[in-house]
């Protein structure tokens, strides 16, 4: 499931993209908002920064699993995301829910609809539930 | 992008008195009401756990051992973990709103999932829904 060597200009692409939606669009914040705009499916792509605890990235990705919406994980830590974002403060995880004139739900999601596939075989795997 | 907190959806109790129990959600409030304003749902869901019946056991120990404990509450979304798995057992006409208004009601409602619960564990199906949740 590794995307591979992430290029520098792929990178800069997502920033500028995120600047955008920053711009013009809706997003939230933070992990109860993540959650929270899953929950009332609002939200249209997650983003989640790499240092994420473990625990807390695989709860975020099984609730995207669950509503159907393309989790991105960002090359770069919550540092990082935080001022991809144009922030003082660091960004774990953040929930894009109108994109406005950016077009970073068209061209992310792709990328992990397979990972979202994976993501679901992994777990069928490792439940081990086939009867239920 | 969807609703994934639907009727007949499990969801795991992640605070309160049945932390750690699984239930499944019999309606919805996505926008909450006058008195919570906060989304939140109706759940059923199992307070004591049928016990393991191994072959040893008699007619009548098997009886005692598959015996389950329901519960009714309202439960706040925050307060649940969704699963993705589901339950086809039809509560709606046992737990409603007003079974929650007063304490002989909501022992009615919870008998009636009781027994409604005990029939579908005696089936076979749903096995995951009646283990306990190891943690």
């Amino acid at each position: 499931m590794a995307a591979g060597k992430k290029t520098k200009k792929t990178h800069e692409s997502i920033n500028n993209r995120l600047q955008l939606v920053m711009k013009s669009g809706k997003f939230t914040l933070g992990y109860k908002t993540v959650l929270r705009t899953l929950r009332n499916s609002k939200g249209k792509l997650i983003i989640i920064s790499n240092n994420c605890p473990p625990l807390r990235k695989s709860e975020i990705e099984y609730y995207a699993m669950l509503a159907k919406v393309g989790v991105h994980h960002y090359t770069g830590n919550n540092n990082d995301l935080g001022t991809a974002c144009g922030k003082y403060f660091r960004v774990s995880c953040l929930s894009v829910i109108d994109p406005g004139d950016s077009d970073i739900i068209k061209t992310l999601p792709g990328y992990h609809a397979g990972l979202c596939r994976g993501l679901s075989l992994h777990y069928f795997h490792s439940t081990k539930i086939t009867e239920f | 992008m969807v609703k994934f907190l639907k009727p007949n959806k499990v969801v795991i109790l992640l605070q309160g008195r049945y932390a750690g129990r699984k239930a499944v959600i019999v309606r919805a409030f996505d926008d909450g009401t006058r008195d919570r304003p906060y989304g939140h749902c109706l759940v059923a869901g199992i307070s004591k756990y049928p016990s393991k019946v191994i072959r040893k056991d008699s007619a009548k120990k098997t009886a005692k051992k598959s015996r389950v404990k329901a519960f009714v509450k309202l439960v706040n979304y925050q307060h649940l973990m969704p699963t993705r798995y589901t339950l086809d057992v039809d509560l709606k006409d046992a737990v409603s709103l007003e079974s929650l208004q007063s304490r002989d009601k909501k022992v009615t409602a919870a008998k009636d999932t009781k027994k409604r619960l005990e029939d579908r564990f005696k089936s076979g199906k749903n096995r995951w829904f009646f283990t306990k949740l190891r943690f």
